[in-house]
């Protein structure tokens, strides 16, 4: 809290002082909902390199003079939803990169929208699909849109589309998790 | 942390900026810890005969939608505070094995009905804090512990009033910085919430 006080702080300066900030999506954190799921049933699954469709954002979005890149040493989305698939796996205890199942994906819409005074949103989708020895046993594309409060100053709108992006990844994975068909193929 | 509070902060904090090439120190921001949350520690809480391991599951949310940056702050507090509990034999943010119960601690950083800070605080900056004004940051929690197929909920609600400017605090509270304000809210709901699950022996 202290320092994401004092970063909201001194980003506020920077951007008073009309600095530009170009940075990595934030942190991901997994959600309790999904630890939940996977702890209810899911065993063991490995995760495999994530990619873009062609002609998807996989870069770098734009937000009002700033630059919010993805994770890894790519700075990808495709790796940020990766890395939070692992992170969310991880805490569960359901990762294990010698697993029989195997999770990859495409991401086949990123998009991420701060220009609005009174709104932000973003939509995050994937295909993913799940293989149980080379087998392929789940294969779904989902999609996730949020939309949240913002402001005309970008010191509010910009840190905002931050987290809602954040958001909006966990609110994709969550669908994943949740979703009946992946639930009984990752038994 | 990017909440609620932050947010507000930070319009507050945007108009103090502007003020302070005009006129320094003209704003200050006092933070007031609602009372009503009985302080508790760890002598209040009995701790059961047998302690289990137990894995730490944390989410902050700002109106309902997950917040990574105010979790990643939050969740180290809890972390610490479920260790200091003593009603644990380990704590850990990972997966902690089959013997070990699963305590989530789900934090909304949610408007006081009616309140627009973003126009309160746009309006103590324009009149240099002449013109102060108080926002309230209210948290909704909900505490969960879960082991051996049972599960146990209680719910815990608090509140960080702020003050921007001329403005009087809430009577009879000492004023404190807003981050020592929000640390003893964020500690004051985990220790009410393991409270009040000891209450129903749910770490029995």
């Amino acid at each position: 809290m202290r320092v994401a006080i004092r970063g909201g702080v001194a980003l506020a300066m920077l951007l008073v002082l009309a600095a530009c900030v170009n940075s990595p999506a934030p942190a991901y954190q997994p959600g309790i909902a999904n630890l939940q799921v996977l702890r209810a049933g899911a065993a063991p699954i490995a995760v495999d390199d994530f990619a873009a469709d062609a002609g998807v954002n996989n870069s770098r979005f734009s937000l009002r003079g700033n630059t919010m890149t993805g994770a890894g040493v790519d700075s990808d989305f495709s790796t940020y939803l990766q890395q939070a698939l692992e992170s969310e796996l991880r805490t569960a205890g359901r990762l294990d990169a010698a697993s029989g199942l195997r999770l990859s994906g495409t991401l086949t819409t990123n998009r991420l929208d701060a220009a609005d005074s009174a709104v932000g949103n973003a939509t995050v989708g994937a295909r993913f699909v799940l293989t149980r020895d080379g087998r392929v046993v789940y294969d779904r594309r989902l999609v996730a849109d949020h939309t949240w409060e913002s402001s005309f100053m970008g010191a509010i709108a910009i840190p905002a589309a931050f987290q809602g992006y954040a958001a909006t990844v966990q609110m994709l994975i969550g669908q994943l998790f949740a979703d009946p068909a992946f639930i009984e193929a990752s038994r | 942390m990017k909440s609620n509070i932050l947010l507000r902060h930070a319009v507050r904090g945007l108009a103090v900026l502007s003020c302070a090439v005009v006129l320094t120190g003209c704003l200050a921001t006092k933070s007031y810890v609602d009372p009503t949350l009985p302080r508790v520690a760890r002598a209040d809480i009995a701790a059961p005969a047998n302690l289990h391991p137990v894995q730490v599951a944390v989410e902050f949310r700002t109106r309902g939608t997950a917040n990574a940056a105010g979790t990643a702050e939050v969740q180290p507090r809890v972390v610490a505070i479920a260790a200091e509990s003593g009603l644990f034999s380990t704590v850990s943010r990972e997966a902690a094995g089959p013997d070990a119960g699963l305590l989530t601690v789900m934090i909304d950083n949610v408007p006081l009905e009616g309140e627009n800070a973003e126009a309160e605080g746009f309006g103590t900056g324009l009149t240099l804090g002449a013109v102060g004004s108080m926002v309230t940051d209210t948290y909704v929690a909900t505490v969960t512990y879960s082991r051996g197929g049972e599960t146990t909920s209680v719910d815990v609600r608090h509140a960080l009033h702020t003050t921007i400017g001329n403005h009087a605090g809430p009577e009879g509270l000492a004023p404190v910085s807003m981050l020592e304000g929000s640390h003893q809210v964020i500690d004051q709901i985990v220790w009410n919430g393991l409270d009040q699950l000891a209450d129903k022996k749910a770490f029995e």
